[in-house]
């Protein structure tokens, strides 16, 4: 039963990257108004003020 | 010699040499072992009457062996110095040849008298070493000392081509070699004998249709036998094969000579009254296919740092093809059956670390410890007892277990293969068997497919990256713009400056550049991408700093003079750059450095689902990092042999009952 519902999450993983990567779509991003909506990782500097 | 019609000399009957090779012929009428020698025909002695048996063979069948027929002409009976009897059924082939056809224990081995080479000399019976390989016996693969010992004819029909003597007593050695090659030396000729053969089916020798004697377990009433010490019935379910039995009234241990029953003494009471999960009498069919019944069980311990650990085990009996053992410990249990030594190869030494190979797999040793019978129930196919010890060294390779009993005479090997409590409780047909707690040392690990195949997807996704790359196209400047920032009203109030105009595919991902010459200071920029059709706003925060110096001789930095932020797509479309910011030294102009690009390979997404996809891979590895643990926790040699530990096989959906 775990072997399939992994499977099935893992496969579902891969469609998530390959549709992200076709659409440009960034999973962790800066945006203010993200299609995704969720800008937790965010790749620039911050602190200092 | 020849054909000879004759009398018997002791009761005057009828009797007939009808194969050449025969030396001895037992009256039918008398049972008299009468020789015809030079002189005449000689008395040698009464022998008993065959004991009954189960054997599917019978004199007078006939078979075919290289393809040369021959009829089964005779039949003796030996019993083993230790108890247990076996068959030696004699061949008498078309061509003259007399072949040895061996029956014990379910296993037929068919061997010829075979002249050694002038010069050979043997070893003697006392020099032999159990494992030792005797080089001298022409075969075609080496054979090894398997078994020496005594034995006493005590029984016999038919004709006999040897002399053979009523309870005359002979020393013998068994070897065994690859591909069931076997031989024995007989040690009551001067020099010994060698016999050379093979172990055969049935059907190998043209007897497959022979089928054992059937027949209803013998309940010995008591009119008939009864319990020499208590007078209760008895029922022998292997009344041709049983040295020892228990009364199951008075928990005597009695021995059983020919069907006849005498007492042995009375069992000790075990350290712990024994729970046999499975009764004595039930039957099952087992993964070899063939429906065994236990006939026979006891309770066997290890004392291993002075701590004594007990299971179980139940002997299987089936008459076409003999015993097998049926081990409980721990409440896992393990289906055993004896494999021919010589395909084991010969470990070097028995401490930690070693080895053996059998069919192809390697074996590592597990323990080494003196096993002891505790207690015993029902029947037995040697004279077990109390305190019974040999030396038991296991080996395994999941699901597998071989294991190497010695003692003074006789090594033994067998192999163990796991059985979960579904089979079993399949097998006799019954629910609820406890449950088996820690880990079996041949368990196998049922959850390799999570770091096995479970890296299948990690690997797609590899594969998908690589192919996304050249799909998606370079990285692409869509602005790169020098943009002079005035000095601001006052510290907090920003300033915003507009860039060029310029145009964004769709479907591509943006990055926004920033860089500014900071030094010990910091600009704080906020970055708006405005499509000037639509003006939607897509907002990015710039911070840039950038702190150096020297500090106890060392110099150090903090931060950078560039920055980036990255977006998804957005609608393809002409877009302006709005830059607003504020910078510490606001009351100077700042020049800011900004850059657009397009189809960035930024690696964010792909890191995310590496590290989503390894999850169940790592957590199958520890999982089966701390199954084996626990394995080699309980071994003798836990440290040294749990290094590189073989994968568990769990290809064998048998296994696969508890992989969720």
């Amino acid at each position: 039963m775990f072997k399939a519902i992994y499977m099935i999450i893992a496969v579902g993983v891969l469609l998530a990257y390959g549709t992200a990567a076709w659409f440009g779509w960034e999973f962790a991003n800066a945006g203010s108004n993200s299609r995704l909506g969720m800008p937790f990782i965010y790749n620039g500097f911050r602190g200092g003020k | 010699m020849t054909t000879l019609k004759a009398q018997c000399p002791s009761c005057a009957a009828p009797i007939e040499f009808k194969a050449g090779s025969s030396i001895v012929i037992i009256c039918p009428y008398c049972r008299s072992a009468v020789a015809r020698t030079d002189r005449g025909l000689e008395d040698l002695g009464k022998v008993a009457e065959i004991m009954d048996s189960e054997s599917p063979l019978r004199i007078g069948l006939k078979g075919t062996w290289n393809n040369t027929r021959f009829e089964l002409t005779g039949r003796a009976q030996l019993k083993h110095e230790l108890g247990g009897y076996w068959d030696e059924w004699y061949a008498t082939f078309s061509n003259g040849w007399v072949g040895w056809l061996a029956e014990a224990q379910g296993r037929f081995y068919l061997t010829f008298f075979q002249p050694l080479p002038k010069g050979t000399t043997l070893p003697s019976l006392g020099d032999l070493q159990l494992g030792q390989t005797i080089d001298q016996i022409p075969s075609q693969t080496p054979l090894m000392v398997q078994e020496k010992g005594t034995a006493t004819y005590v029984a016999a029909a038919g004709e006999i081509p040897y002399k053979l003597t009523p309870n005359e007593t002979v020393s013998y050695a068994d070897l065994a070699g690859k591909n069931n090659s076997f031989a024995t030396i007989d040690y009551s000729m001067d020099p010994p004998w060698v016999f050379l053969g093979s172990q055969v089916t049935l059907a190998e020798i043209g007897l497959g249709d022979a089928k054992p004697v059937q027949r209803e377990a013998r309940t010995v009433t008591s009119d008939v036998m009864r319990c020499p010490n208590c007078g209760g019935p008895l029922a022998l379910s292997a009344p041709d094969k049983t040295e020892r039995v228990t009364c199951p009234n008075c928990n005597s241990l009695l021995d059983v000579n020919q069907g006849n029953l005498s007492y042995f003494k009375t069992l000790n009471p075990p350290p712990s009254q024994p729970d046999f999960v499975a009764p004595i009498g039930a039957e099952g069919t087992f993964p070899d296919g063939n429906k065994y019944k236990i006939i026979g069980a006891m309770v066997r311990s290890v004392t291993i740092e002075g701590i004594a650990y007990y299971w179980h085990e139940y002997l299987l009996y089936n008459p076409s093809v003999g015993f097998r053992w049926l081990v409980h410990s721990d409440n896992h249990w393990n289906f055993v059956e004896t494999v021919n030594p010589a395909d084991v190869s010969n470990p070097q030494f028995y401490g930690a670390g070693a080895k053996v190979v059998y069919g192809g797999k390697t074996f590592k040793i597990f323990q080494d410890a003196q096993a002891v019978v505790e207690y015993v129930k029902g029947e037995f196919y040697w004279r077990v007892e109390q305190g019974e010890t040999v030396r038991a060294v296991d080996y395994v390779s999941p699901p597998q277990m071989l294991s190497l009993e010695m003692t003074q005479n006789e090594m033994n090997w067998s192999l163990g293969t796991y059985m979960t409590n579904d089979q079993i409780e399949k097998i006799f047909g019954v629910k609820d068997l406890p449950r088996p707690w820690g880990i079996a040392p041949n368990q196998p690990f049922t959850g390799s497919f999570y770091y096995t195949w479970g890296f299948l997807p990690v690997l797609a996704l590899l594969a998908l990256a690589i192919i996304m790359i050249p799909l998606s196209g370079l990285t692409r400047t869509v602005l790169n713009q020098q943009i002079q920032m005035p000095p601001l009203q006052n510290e907090t109030t920003p300033q915003a400056v507009f860039s060029q105009p310029f145009e964004i595919r769709g479907n591509s991902n943006i990055r926004i550049s920033a860089s500014a010459p900071v030094s010990n200071s910091w600009a704080d920029l906020d970055v708006d991408l405005v499509n000037e059709q639509s003006q939607e706003v897509e907002s990015v925060n710039v911070p840039i700093e950038y702190y150096s110096g020297v500090e106890d001789g060392e110099s150090w930095s903090e931060g950078g003079q560039d920055q980036d932020a990255t977006l998804s797509s957005l609608p393809a479309g002409k877009y302006s750059l709005k830059v607003e910011g504020t910078w510490q030294n606001w009351q100077q102009p700042m020049p800011v450095s900004v850059k657009v690009e397009q189809n960035v390979n930024r690696g964010v997404n792909f890191c995310c689902a590496f590290v989503v996809l390894l999850i169940v891979p790592i957590l199958g590895l520890f999982r089966k990092w701390s199954f084996e643990s626990t394995r080699w926790k309980d071994s003798s040699f836990g440290s040294s042999s749990s290094s590189g530990s073989d994968d568990s096989d769990d290809s064998d959906d048998s296994y696969s009952s508890d992989d969720d």
